[in-house]
């Protein structure tokens, strides 16, 4: 009997055991799921966060969108260092780039998060949940204009998050519909967001309008780009920065002149394993001085070095000459014991000259490894590029007058006579001189037409946008047809 | 009360008998030992009252004629013998022992059997061969010891783990096998809890019949026992221990400050800069690796005690074992305290207890090794014209380079340790119904205690090292901006964490065994069993460390201002594991045999939909040899194996099935660091275990009693492979923090074939010899991977450099991909002349092959690119060979692992980086060489990933050779041992090699980055002396 028992209580032991259901479903602990998230206003800000988070991936487009450009070369160790940038510098990107993969993945996890916000839009009503949506549709708009630039006709996946089924049957939207979207985007938000940021970094409805128009301006609206601008000029808010040599340092960070900037720290080590993890702006260590060893800079891995044709585009009683362009040599000339300052030369380049703009510098460095920890902020958005578009789509409206007076603004704050905008060019060649360094050029080349002009190697219908990595159109489904001529 | 009555009177007929007629026969039972049995029952043939020896083994017996009686001897743990008295009254009989370590016996997984019914292929090692070897862990002493299994090294630093891969890579992620412990898992990272002294056997379940471990078996099963003692025997003591020095096996050839300088300078002439070194006349230099490298010492010792009486055996030991490294001495040790009990008992006539306990403490400390910024990397690539200290107290800084730092100031400035503390053991009862039916339950726990530190101090390598943690070289603290215009300190750092497992299982599960009639012999096992793991983690960070010193490395004495830079941070985890499982055997007149498993598991790994799998597997076996029409004179045993089945591999992260919100999403307001949140994985709520279909046909056989082969030909299929592929960027899983999902995806097949073979001399020969050799050949091969995707990128060559391995459908795990070179251009005319073009080429480039036929090597894309290998060894084999002649005997093991190829990853291609001394024969103009390209720091695509730098990794290695002497019996008692054993031994003597790099058993957990050498920490030569005393 006590065996029988025994039996019979181990066979129950047998089949019960595997359907235990409760036993298997464990929560992980202490941690939030996706799913049930967005209960609270504090949920909210904090997808928040995340989806701002992306935005200090814009180094990438500081260097590509010079390296392409006749404004710089790669530079680095050797050939092979960010190769991706090499071959974009020498116009022989095809669909194998590291960078431009990355400019795909990162923009596209910034729209991820603002969807996964805007997919939750209704869970609850609080006070400052408008604010918070018109920022995440903000942060969605600049996210969809990078990829817009980089590469035309873009998927677009709105108020959503899909999976990888989903991911195979979407195709590209034209070009004209993902602006439809920005647009649309950005005057919801402009309507919305405060004017002044209440805490820095935060975007306002200034740099909601300033983009716009910049998206208007790529499209070649310039009816409705110029009212845009004259809104922002006439709103009186902003104003130009006195002394441009100082601009893009820490300490002249959220002056008159800022309507939008991506915003770094030096409070966080970093590793080169994730450089999308840092909270330090990776590009101002990389362009650093190679293996530097002197006063003012700091070293770095000589990347996005300007040309000497940059260098030579300025007037030399040009004060802007020197705060974009640093000529090594001459600088270490004119210290007081040159002899003892040291640099290297890397073998992906040399041009003797260094993007002043957003270099390592002494008193600017954050913690190990302080290649990648600089907290300097990446200029967006300014005034004086605002100044400039207005004075673009102004003189393409036909009215030269407006555009001079746009235009002397910023020869005045640079120190340099004024000159009479006759001719488009003008605007253009203004645009080089105050924005270089900044990842504006190859974009402002494309969009004007004057690539191919311009950059050597440069084939009209072809390199106007990047190619779409090879890998991203297989993963897609193999739906996606490239880019013509990659 | 009738049995009492017939009691009665069985026991008067016996007295009359007694008093009547019979003699008493006196004697002594004594073991091999010379020692008394106690408690032996001693019985007349055909009569029914035995008596029982006393505590010295003397026993009188009645026997009514001695001249034909025949005593019948039983005794637990002895074999059972029958001794005829030929008229002696007065007999010393020696019983012989049944070993534990019976070789016949194979454990099977909540069972056992004999090699004789096996239907499945299982290998299996005896824990002496284990301990012979005098490594560190258990995954370093299999090696080479059975065929298809595989292991090579991650890394020879003390403590360093082994890649265990039984039959081929099967997986995309966790390719280790299912290691139990006396019942207990193990991972790869828990082995170094493990003493190969304590080990009594281990058995591994190669093919589809470790499926009774259903989803945690695809990769095979390896189930270690540990010693346990004997019944009814004395305590018996036993010292194991050894003392030896360890160096490097090898150095690298690297050039000398002169050749150094020399060809620095071409090099800079070539990309057009100034030669750096006006005069080149620099001598030797410093040896950077003589500085790097020292000697070590290596020890350990056991002790350990074993015995039983009658209900009872225990076997209890002590071990103590400590390891310096060749590289960094105590910065890279390795210690360990064990302490184990096994202990079983009878409880009573059915209910048996097996009781063991293991208790461990290691301490590992580490250096950076293995990758880019470690040691060896440093020192091969620093300069050999700088010296070691540039001043009394000040270490040179190499200031040319911003990442290669001084190597010694490196190792000294290094503080990072752990240690585990570990409680594993297993209380099983066994319920004996009767002889054909028992019932175990068993409870397994293992408890581990895992703390770490790492104290990082203020450092100084140099101006711009990316190492500096120091704003100077004064060593002062840099200052952090933690708001506008607050700066504090942020001083040396110490990190602490403390983590603990606790694994518990319960098993439960009846054996039935029954021969019915004579023919039909049937065996069950049924069974379930319940696991759950829980690990815990809290670690912190703090700043401002006082005085920058060790002697002040810990949190509680941070200094940081305001604590504003201090962090801490924990995790926690929970997972399940529900099975039931059955296994049915039958066999007929023990000539075929058959046998069927079934498991069902239920994982939290999975989610929901597909929580539960089930795993079949059938097997049988023919047992041609006992056939009547099998009349072979030479072949003693055949025996024919054939087995199919599912199991699966659940080794993914925990919750992967679901998204949760650990991604990371950071960004800054205000100037401050502000959290929010962002998802981290996707979820994939269809999520369930890859599954492998294994066939396997092997045949064992024995030819004239002295040799045994064995050999398996398998086909291992592995299904819905767990993948974390590349998927499209729209997905929007690629932030900071973020992953791909965890998808099933993908197929793996290895096919292959093992040999093994065994040579034991007639134990009657002077020279004793037992020789074993095994071989495996296995063809590993991707057959899908995830759609969309062409290939999954692996590890990358260079700094920032190209991807130089891949998973593709078509070609092993991990192959090497990049360009085909043939020879070097030697003059332009050659380099305009050619069919192909090859752009930025110069005379002393390589010459790439043009795949595509495109008439153009393309450097933008893949379509130049080739096959140029792979870490996969086409086969591998082990010897081992065991000489005993009178009190001498000689010992040793060989490993050879043939095929496979290394990614040279351990130069920097930096201007200043110091090189091995093939460059001496670069291009240096027409007709030069046509091997090794000319040298430049100009832009060069002789840099590119290509096979220029795969080598030929094949390798045969010395392994282990031991000489001993055994002090003769005689001799030995008159010391009062049983035995004495002393002998001289050496590990890692002799390798046969044509790769350049300090090891070529290099292996990685990643199957991606396997072969890649970066300059890898090897494995260390020692030579030790050693003695085993018994008493």
């Amino acid at each position: 009997m006590k065996k029988l028992i025994f039996t019979l209580a181990i066979l129950a032991t047998i089949i019960m055991l595997p359907s235990c259901e409760k036993f298997l479903s464990v929560d992980p602990p202490y941690a939030q799921d996706a799913e049930n998230f967005f209960q609270t206003p504090e949920d909210y800000e904090r997808a928040l966060v995340g989806a701002y988070d992306l935005l200090q991936s814009s180094f990438l487009t500081l260097w590509i969108g010079e390296i392409a450009s006749d404004n710089a070369i790669a530079g680095g160790e050797s050939v092979n260092d960010s190769k991706g940038l090499h071959d974009i510098d020498n116009m022989t990107h095809g669909g194998v780039n590291v960078e431009l993969r990355n400019v795909l993945r990162w923009n596209y996890t910034g729209i991820t998060r603002a969807n996964y916000i805007l997919e939750h839009k209704d869970n609850i009503d609080f006070p400052r949940k408008a604010h918070i949506l018109a920022e995440a549709k903000f942060l969605r708009a600049y996210y969809y204009f990078e990829l817009v630039k980089f590469f035309g006709d873009v998927p677009l996946i709105i108020d959503k998050r899909i999976g990888i089924e989903e991911a195979r049957t979407i195709p590209r939207s034209p070009k004209a519909e993902v602006y439809a979207q920005i647009e649309a985007d950005l005057i919801a938000a402009a309507a919305v967001l405060n004017p002044v940021a209440a805490q820095k970094g935060r975007a306002t409805r200034g740099a909601a309008k300033a983009l716009l128009g910049k998206v208007y301006l790529y499209q070649n609206k310039f009816t409705e780009a110029a009212a845009i601008f004259d809104e922002i000029i006439d709103s009186g808010q902003y104003s130009l920065y006195p002394d441009y040599s100082q601009l893009f340092s820490v300490a002249a960070e959220n002056n008159p002149e800022t309507i939008f900037d991506v915003e770094y720290t030096g409070a966080e080590g970093g590793s080169y394993g994730c450089l999308i993890c840092l909270e330090g702006n990776a590009a101002v260590g990389f362009q650093g001085i190679r293996q530097y060893n002197g006063p003012v800079y700091g070293d770095g891995n000589s990347y996005n070095l300007p040309t000497p044709e940059l260098y030579a585009a300025f007037s030399p009683i040009d004060p802007r000459r020197a705060a974009t362009v640093l000529d090594i040599e001459a600088f270490i000339a004119a210290q007081p014991n040159p002899v003892q300052i040291t640099y290297a030369i890397g073998a992906g380049g040399h041009t003797g000259y260094y993007n002043n703009k957003y270099i390592k510098k002494q008193g600017e460095i954050g913690l190990p490894d302080n290649d990648l920890t600089s907290p300097v902020n990446y200029r967006v958005l300014r005034y004086a590029d605002v100044l400039l578009m207005a004075a673009e789509a102004h003189y393409q409206l036909g009215n030269p007058s407006r555009a001079t007076a746009l235009v002397n603004q910023i020869r005045q704050r640079a120190g340099i006579p004024g000159a009479s905008v006759n001719n488009i060019e003008k605007v253009y060649n203004e645009r080089r001189l105050e924005l270089s360094g900044e990842g504006l050029r190859f974009f402002d080349l494309v969009r004007t037409g004057q690539a191919a002009q311009y950059i050597p190697g440069f084939v009209v219908g072809k390199h106007e946008v990047f190619p779409i990595p090879q890998v991203e159109i297989d993963l897609a489904g193999g739906n996606w047809s490239q880019n013509p001529g990659y | 009360m009738i049995r009492k009555l017939v009691m009665a009177l069985l026991c008067s007929i016996g007295v009359t008998q007694v008093y009547g007629q019979a003699k008493t026969v006196s004697g002594t039972i004594l073991n091999e030992r010379s020692e008394g049995i106690p408690y032996v029952k001693v019985l007349v043939k055909n009569t029914s009252k035995p008596v029982l020896s006393d505590a010295k083994g003397l026993f009188q017996i009645p026997v009514n004629n001695p001249d034909s009686a025949i005593l019948v001897l039983t005794a637990m743990g002895y074999e059972k013998l029958e001794y005829p008295l030929a008229g002696k009254t007065n007999v010393t009989i020696l019983l012989t022992s049944i070993t534990q370590d019976t070789k016949d016996i194979v454990v099977i997984g909540y069972g056992s059997a004999k090699t004789k019914e096996l239907t499945g292929a299982t290998s299996k090692v005896k824990g002496e061969d284990i301990e012979k070897m005098n490594m560190t862990r258990m995954d370093q002493a299999l090696q080479g010891q059975v065929s298809g299994v595989t292991i090579s090294s991650n890394s020879g630093s003390p403590g360093g783990s082994s890649n265990i891969r039984i039959r081929g890579l099967s997986t995309f992620g966790d390719n280790d096998p299912l290691i139990l412990v006396d019942g207990v898992v193990y991972d790869s990272e828990g082995l170094n809890a493990l003493n190969p002294a304590d080990i009594k056997s281990i058995n591994v379940l190669k093919d589809a019949t470790a499926g009774i471990y259903g989803v945690r078996a695809a990769n095979g099963v390896i189930i270690v026992e540990t010693k346990n003692g004997s019944v009814n025997r004395k305590p018996s003591i036993e010292y194991n221990g050894y003392y030896g020095m360890q160096q490097t096996a090898r150095r690298l050839d690297l050039l000398t400050a002169e050749e150094y300088a020399v060809i620095k300078n071409e090099a800079f002439a070539f990309g057009g800069q100034a030669m750096p070194f006006g005069n080149t006349n620099l001598g030797t230099g410093t040896n950077w690796q003589d500085s790097v490298f020292s000697n070590a010492p290596v020890q350990s010792h056991n002790l350990s005690l074993n015995g039983g009486t009658l209900n009872t055996r225990y076997s209890i030991g002590l071990g103590y074992f400590n390891q310096d490294g060749i590289v960094g001495g105590d910065k890279a040790n390795f210690g360990r305290y064990n302490a184990r009990m096994n202990f079983s008992t009878d409880m009573s006539d059915k209910l048996k207890l097996n009781s063991v306990l293991l208790f461990s403490s290691d301490m590992r400390s580490t250096l950076p090794e293995n990758g880019i910024g470690s040691v060896l990397y440093n020192t091969i690539n620093a300069f050999p014209n700088e010296p070691v200290y540039s001043g009394p107290n000040t270490f040179s800084y190499m200031e040319e380079v911003s990442d290669i730092i001084n190597p010694i100031a490196q190792i000294q400035n290094q503080y990072n340790w752990s240690t585990a503390n570990k409680f594993v053991g297993k209380e099983e009862f066994i319920y004996e119904f009767n002889e054909n039916l028992s019932l175990t339950n068993r409870f397994n726990y293992n408890y581990a205690n895992v703390e770490a530190k790492v104290f990082s101090p203020l450092v100084w390598y140099g101006d711009g090292k990316y190492a500096n943690t120091a704003a100077n070289a004064e060593l002062e603290s840099p200052q952090v901006e933690i708001a506008d215009s607050v700066f504090i300190d942020r001083g040396a750092a110490v990190y602490e964490e403390r983590s603990t497992f606790l694994d518990l299982t319960y098993e439960a599960f009846l054996n039935y065994d029954k021969t019915f009639g004579e023919n039909h012999k049937v065996k069950g096992t049924l069974g379930a069993s319940v696991f759950k793991r829980d690990g815990s983690s809290l670690s912190g960070v703090a700043y401002g460390i006082p005085n920058n010193s060790i002697a002040y490395a810990d949190i509680s004495a941070n200094t940081a201002q305001g604590g504003f830079l201090n962090n801490t941070n924990s995790w926690e985890f929970t997972e399940r594991l529900v099975s039931g499982f059955f296994r049915g055997e039958y066999a007929f007149k023990e000539k075929y045999m058959v046998s069927g498993i079934l498991r069902r598991d239920g994982s939290s790994k999975f989610g929901p939909n597909s929580r539960y799998g089930i795993f079949p597997t059938i097997s049988g076996a023919w047992l041609i040899s006992d056939e009547d029409f099998f009349k072979s004179k030479s072949i003693d045993y055949l025996k024919l194996r054939m087995s199919y089945g599912v199991s699966g591999n659940d080794q993914i992260p925990n919750f992967a099935y679901r998204a949760l919100l650990n991604g990371e999403g950071v960004y800054v307001f205000n100037d401050l660091i502000t959290q929010g949140i962002a998802i981290g994985r996707p979820a994939n709520p269809d999520l369930k275990w890859e599954t492998t279909r294994q066939f396997n046909v092997g045949i064992d056989l024995t030819w004239l009693k002295v040799l045994n082969f064995s050999t398996n030909y398998f086909v291992k299929n592995t299904f819905d492979l767990l993948f974390q592929p590349d998927v499209s960027a729209i997905i929007g899983s690629y932030g900071p923090g973020g992953y791909p999902p965890i998808i099933n995806a993908g197929d793996v097949s290895n096919k292959g074939w093992e040999f093994e073979v065994a040579y034991k001399s007639d134990v009657k020969n002077l020279l004793q010899t037992n020789l074993s050799f095994n071989f495996t050949s296995i063809n590993n091969q991707v057959v899908s991977v995830p759609t969309g995707v062409e290939y999954i990128p692996g590890a990358s060559f260079s700094v920032g450099g190209d991807v130089a391995t891949r998973f593709q459908a078509g070609y092993e795990i991990g192959y090497f991909f990049g360009y085909q070179t043939a020879g070097i251009f030697q003059t332009q005319e050659e380099i305009d002349n050619a069919t192909v073009v090859q752009e930025g080429a110069q005379p002393g480039d390589l010459i790439f092959v043009d795949q595509n036929g495109d008439g153009k090597i393309n450097f933008s894309d893949d379509s130049d690119k080739t096959y140029l290998g792979s870490a996969i060894p086409d086969f591998t084999m082990g010897f081992a060979f065991n000489f005993k002649i009178k009190s001498f005997d000689l010992s040793g093991n060989v490993y050879s692992a043939i095929g496979q190829e290394i990614i040279r990853n351990y130069e920097r291609q930096q201007p200043y980086a110091n090189q091995l001394a093939y460059v001496i024969d670069r291009w240096t103009g027409p007709g030069s060489t046509n091997e090794h390209p000319r040298l430049t720091t100009g832009a060069t695509n002789n840099n590119l990933f290509s096979d220029y730098y795969v080598e030929d990794g094949s390798f045969v290695r010395l392994r282990n050779v031991q000489f001993g002497y055994t002090l003769p019996k005689n001799a030995a008692k008159k010391i009062h041992v049983e035995t004495l054993r002393v002998y001289v031994a050496a590990n890692n003597i002799l390798t046969l090699t044509r790769y350049m790099g300090f090891d070529p058993d290099l292996g990685s957990s990643n199957v991606l980055s396997a072969g890649v050498d970066y300059g890898m920490y090897p494995q260390a030569r020692s030579i030790m002396s050693g003695i085993q005393i018994k008493f």
